[in-house]
């Protein structure tokens, strides 16, 4: 068998070019799009991830981490009464308003008074015990390094934190979340921080004895009922609906398939007329083969044995054009998330734009009339 | 010499529309072209050549008649087997060479043949055989911006005799290319229709092709005006040069 589709492909590649890049700058587009959404909602949810412990107890209905109000102290004590319960810890939320340099005016910030303690649970993964010990100084505050030029102040300097002077004693990654700027102080330091406000914590986490039991005792642990005070959830059941919350209410997730939907069309647009372009530079030969004998359906085996193979190499190029943008992105501290579906997801549409354009270029084929080549 | 009918057409009539014209092209034309005889379709340029060559190929449906080829009513057969006549019995040269840029030269007359199922070996064994009856042995790795015109066209012969036709049409095979390469180009095909007892038709209006020809129809205006057979053209006896 003449491998037809291959030989012409590697022959005239520069006719096929358009349509790999195509295929190649779409599928970038759609990864990398997918990767920065993802990557906005795991920072929305960073508090979350960021964390230890599987249980989080927080006001009911809660939509977003960031929507948090305050809840009864003797959630606390409920959470202890549980047998599986390790582990408890209050974690603070306080809206803030930040004064660093005069140049930048005022900032507003996000405020996270956790336990300072060596165990303790709330950003245990962003925060090393070293630097999170230092939370103990009065005042001492911690941020994620990209944040230090909207605060506009260096490891060592202070800034006016809801008109109290703070201290930053560390940066560490990771800590980034979306619409503002998240300082992370002592429970006490929070507690200042807020005066006159309420001074009970909006979350309480807790860690359990066997993580692999979150659900059935989260579970237990809900107060059930409509008069409850606080709900119960698993960590990722709070960060979903974070994510849910900002996919949906932000329209956001509409954004994502909108812009799906354009970066599909347009690369099945450029595809399709690349190929179609090819299959009409060549009608001639087509149609001789149909004279001799050859059926359409053959000859349309050898254009959708072409779009394949310009799928191939366009996915070829589009992943090693996502590994450099996502490259460029994670090392300039942008939120990337990539996940295994999502990759499959993207790989899947742009093979779907290569067929979708393989089978209109097929169409192109019903002008290999052999009776024209008799003139 | 075989004199068996290869193709009898019956009152084959032919028009085309255009816009709100319809033009006659081809009225009542009764034809038998015989197997092992190059017969040659002249007349001046739009009295129907193509169109009847096309018809009795199977690639374009007469209004009016029938075509019997090799026995077969080929105009009562559907899409499909038709097709699968073409593939067993018909070779076709266009004017134009039509070969793939991406392939060379035994790739081209392979491609054809792979739709037989012939299997590889006797696919490339065949090949070779019909490029070395057009005398292109030495140029079976050639792709068509490597060969001349004159080439091009003797490897589009060799697409068409490879797969063993029993009806070779050939439209203007020679009216792109120099006298030289032209004369060789009819003397492959007045061998390969004495050596295989093919049917080979060629339209031409090139007059230098009448003295190679076994037998000359003369068209005008959609008829047949004159049949004249030749007893004895003459062949050229080296094409590989
Ligand atoms: N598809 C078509 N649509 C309309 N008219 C056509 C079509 N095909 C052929 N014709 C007309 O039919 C007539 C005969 O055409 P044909 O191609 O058979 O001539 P020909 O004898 O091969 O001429 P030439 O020697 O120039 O190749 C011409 O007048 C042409 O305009
Ligand atoms: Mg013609």
């Amino acid at each position: 068998m003449v491998a037809l589709a291959r030989k012409t492909l590697v022959y005239e590649w520069r006719r096929y070019l358009p349509a790999s890049l195509a295929v190649a700058f779409s599928g970038m587009l759609l990864l990398v799009q997918l990767a920065l959404v993802f990557g906005i909602f795991d920072s929305a949810a960073v508090y979350i991830n960021a964390s230890r412990g599987q249980i989080w107890a927080g006001y009911p209905g809660t939509q977003s981490i960031d929507l948090g109000r305050s809840i009864p102290r003797d959630a606390e004590v409920h959470l202890l009464m549980n047998p599986q319960v390790a582990q408890v810890e209050p974690f603070q939320w306080v809206n803030g308003d930040w004064r660093g340099s005069r140049a930048l005016g005022s900032v507003s910030v996000f405020v996270s008074g956790i336990d300072p303690a060596a165990t303790g649970l709330v950003f245990a993964r962003a925060i090393p015990p070293a630097l999170r010990a230092r939370l103990n100084e009065p005042g001492a505050i911690i941020v994620d390094r990209a944040d230090l030029p909207k605060l506009g102040i260096a490891v060592g300097q202070s800034g006016i934190l809801n008109g109290q002077r703070v201290y930053l004693v560390g940066t560490t990654g990771g800590l980034r979340a979306l619409g503002g700027v998240n300082i992370v102080t002592s429970l006490a330091t929070a507690e200042r921080l807020n005066a006159g406000g309420d001074l009970r914590p909006a979350y309480y986490v807790a860690r359990l004895r066997d993580p692999a039991r979150a659900e059935a005792v989260a579970a237990q642990l809900d107060p059930h009922g409509r008069l409850r005070r606080y709900a119960v959830w698993t960590a990722p059941t709070l960060a979903a609906r974070t994510v849910h919350y900002w996919l949906f209410e932000t329209g956001a997730g509409l954004g994502v398939v909108f812009m799906s939907l354009v970066v599909f069309l347009v690369g099945t647009v450029i595809t399709s007329q690349t190929l179609m372009g090819a299959v009409a530079g060549s009608i001639s030969e087509y149609a001789t083969l149909n004279a001799l004998g050859a059926s359409h359906r053959a000859l349309s085996r050898v254009v959708m044995e072409q779009a394949g193979w310009v799928g191939v190499a366009g996915l070829a190029g589009g992943g090693i054009l996502s590994a450099l943008v996502l490259a460029l992105a994670h090392s300039q501290d942008v939120p990337v998330g990539i996940t295994l579906p999502g990759i499959a997801a993207c790989a899947t549409l742009v093979m779907g734009i290569t067929m979708l354009s393989g089978m209109l270029a097929v169409r192109t084929l019903r002008n290999a009339d052999p009776a024209r080549l008799l003139r | 010499m075989s004199e068996s009918i290869a193709i009898r057409a019956r009152d084959i009539g032919k028009g085309f529309t255009v816009g709100k014209v319809t033009t006659r092209v081809i009225e009542g034309l009764h034809v038998d072209v015989l197997a092992g005889e190059l017969t040659l379709l002249s007349g001046p340029s739009g009295c129907g050549k193509s169109t009847l060559l096309a018809i009795l190929s199977g690639l374009e449906r007469p209004d009016a008649g029938s075509v019997m080829a090799l026995g077969e009513p080929v105009w009562a057969l559907d899409r499909r087997a038709l097709q699968r006549f073409r593939l067993h019995h018909i070779g076709f040269v266009f004017q134009g060479f039509n070969l793939f840029p991406a392939l060379d030269a035994v790739e081209q007359v392979e491609l054809p043949l792979s739709y037989l199922d012939l299997g590889a070996a006797e696919t490339r064994r065949r090949a070779e055989a019909a490029l070395d009856e057009v005398g292109l042995a030495h140029r079976r790795h050639m792709r068509p911006a490597e060969l001349s015109g004159g080439e091009k066209q003797r490897v589009a012969i060799a697409r068409a005799l490879a797969k063993r036709p029993q009806l070779l049409f050939a439209d203007e095979p020679t009216s792109a290319l120099d006298s030289i390469s032209g004369q060789t180009v009819i003397d492959i095909l007045h061998r390969a229709a004495r050596a295989h007892g093919t049917m080979v038709l060629c339209a031409s209006h090139d007059p230098r092709l009448i003295a190679h020809a076994d037998r000359v129809l003369r068209m005008e205006d959609g008829r047949v005006l004159t049949d004249e057979h030749h007893p004895h053209p003459p062949i050229g006896l080296d094409v590989s040069r």
